[in-house]
């Protein structure tokens, strides 16, 4: 591991035609930390993830452990260590949860095998215990709180260094809400860099020492 | 025994359907475009064989991997350079309509080669296995080619199905054809599983067209007749579901050749449509129509 941050972002903006959706963000986290980025719906919080990971457009830089990221390929983060936990979870809903939770090891291995067999897919299965009796059905059958456990679960099969989780709460009921991020709070305290993408800043603040707030596109400190 | 013959008989141009359905679904999984080329790989499959062997003196092996590799860079090429230009760009050519036109042009360009190359004739690449017709009870035969073409199908159709069923590949081939973003978002190279069940499809297409030729015997247009019957037994599956489309291209199969012995043989066709369409009026959603619209 090098010394530097985990995430470097510097003059980071998005633009979905005319829009502006995000101007000039510019912060960085730190290998190990807990990061939030919070604010008002609407304001650019899941487009700035979404331009880090390349699945927009973006301009301005963004460094995922000092490598800079290529625009627009967001394979490429998902190669070098940042996995995205995407807003709606974007699971495959005629696949099975195994499945689904398998095919988060594609980015480090080929082989179904060696994925089955793999400490980060068994770390996955067990970051939720009480989805073991669903893991054989279709994920589109799951109700929405066990969908976004497949997709974290998913998210940590990959291994990563930075899990960059898009609203894991929204529309989840408190309790479900509670678990998922007891989840993610055991995934930090395993080393995995995390940022939280959230709209009450006081659930991320439970797990994240730092924020990063965004209003009208702009980021700061709060 | 005539009904078991025609049974017979249907099963093989059934499976050469279910075969097509099946290519013609599972890249439509992949991609959201329809293949309607298909086909013309077939009969270049079978022609192309047939030129290098009759015409060329070639020896049927090698006429039978060059023809294939043939397709197999074609497929290639095709997709790396008109599909890359229109679909992978900032500007991505969406809908069903306007992608429809891909294939459909394709199709168009390859029966056009087709016809400078071999000519306006029809011809059959040299048969695999030769000899009559073989008995399988006292009254009950089966053409060889036929043969080779149903275990054929069998094979391609349960490497196809262990695939998807155990493979990490198979599994992120899936992914992508349900959720092309979440399959990104996991490192999936969804481009590159379109690439792939292109050109496997084209060269599986080709691969049939040289076994199934000697039955029926192609010329430069015949792939649009099978591809057209592939389009329709995916349909009933909505295009994507190739477990469906499997079954419909076989159901297809028999019913045609029903129709043709106990009908008439010039009249089957056409009330062979007019029951398929009669099928899906009466039951458009269990049809997989609903599914295919709405994508």
């Amino acid at each position: 591991m090098t010394g530097g941050p985990a995430l470097r972002v510097s003059g980071l903006s998005v633009a979905y035609g005319d829009v502006v959706a995000v101007h000039d963000a510019t912060f960085s986290v730190a290998a190990g930390e807990a990061c939030a980025i919070t604010g008002p719906n609407g304001n650019g919080k899941s487009s700035i993830l979404m331009g880090i990971a390349g699945l927009v457009r973006r301009r301005g830089g963004v460094e995922i452990f000092g490598d800079p990221a290529p625009n627009g390929d967001v394979r490429w983060a998902a190669r070098h260590g940042l996995t995205l936990v995407p807003e709606r979870r974007q699971l495959y809903p005629d696949l099975s949860a195994a499945d689904n939770v398998v095919l988060g090891c594609y980015p480090w291995t080929r082989s179904m095998r060696r994925a089955r067999r793999s400490g980060p897919f068994s770390k996955a299965i067990d970051l939720f215990p009480e989805m073991r009796p669903h893991l054989r059905q279709p994920a589109g059958t799951l109700s929405g709180g066990q969908q976004q456990m497949v997709a974290i679960m998913r998210g940590l099969a990959s291994d990563p260094r930075i899990l960059a989780v898009d609203e894991p709460c929204l529309g989840l009921a408190e309790a479900v809400s509670r678990r998922v991020y007891d989840a993610l709070a055991s995934i930090h305290a395993a080393g995995t860099t995390l940022i939280v993408v959230e709209e009450a800043p006081r659930r991320a603040l439970m797990i994240c020492g730092r924020r990063v707030e965004v209003r009208n596109g702009v980021a700061g400190a709060p | 025994m005539k009904f078991g013959n025609l049974v017979i008989a249907g099963l093989v141009t059934g499976s050469i359907y279910a075969v097509f359905a099946v290519c013609v679904s599972v890249w439509y999984r992949v991609s959201n475009i329809l293949n309607l080329a298909v086909g013309d790989f077939a009969m270049v499959g079978a022609l192309g064989t047939d030129d290098l062997v009759r015409v060329r003196s070639w020896p049927l092996p090698a006429a039978i991997v060059t023809t294939l590799a043939v397709v197999a860079v074609f497929g290639y090429v095709y997709d790396r350079v008109v599909l890359r230009l229109a679909q992978d760009g900032r500007r991505r050519q969406e809908g069903i309509v306007i992608t429809f036109f891909f294939t459909f042009a394709l199709s168009f360009f390859i029966d056009g080669v087709a016809k400078i190359l071999f000519g306006t004739d029809v011809h059959a690449a040299p048969a695999l296995w030769s000899g009559g017709s073989l008995t399988i009870l006292s009254g009950l035969h089966a053409e060889r080619a036929g043969v080779l073409v149903l275990a054929c199908a069998l094979i391609c159709g349960s490497m196809f199905w262990l695939y998807i069923r155990y493979t990490l590949g198979g599994k992120a081939m899936e992914a992508s054809g349900e959720n092309p973003l979440g399959a990104r978002i996991a490192g999936i190279d969804t481009r590159r599983y379109r690439r792939l069940v292109f050109v496997g499809t084209a060269v599986i297409a080709a691969v049939f067209g040289i076994i199934e030729s000697p039955i029926t015997g192609y010329m430069y247009l015949s792939g649009a007749t099978i591809s057209l019957t592939g389009f329709i037994a995916a349909a009933y599956g909505g295009f994507r579901k190739p477990g469906r489309a499997l079954l419909a291209g076989l159901f297809i199969g028999i019913l045609e050749a029903l129709l043709g012995g106990y009908v008439s043989a010039e009249y089957g066709d056409t009330v062979m449509y007019a029951i398929l369409a009669a099928l899906v009026l009466a039951w458009p959603r269990a049809m997989g129509f609903g599914s295919a619209v709405s994508q």
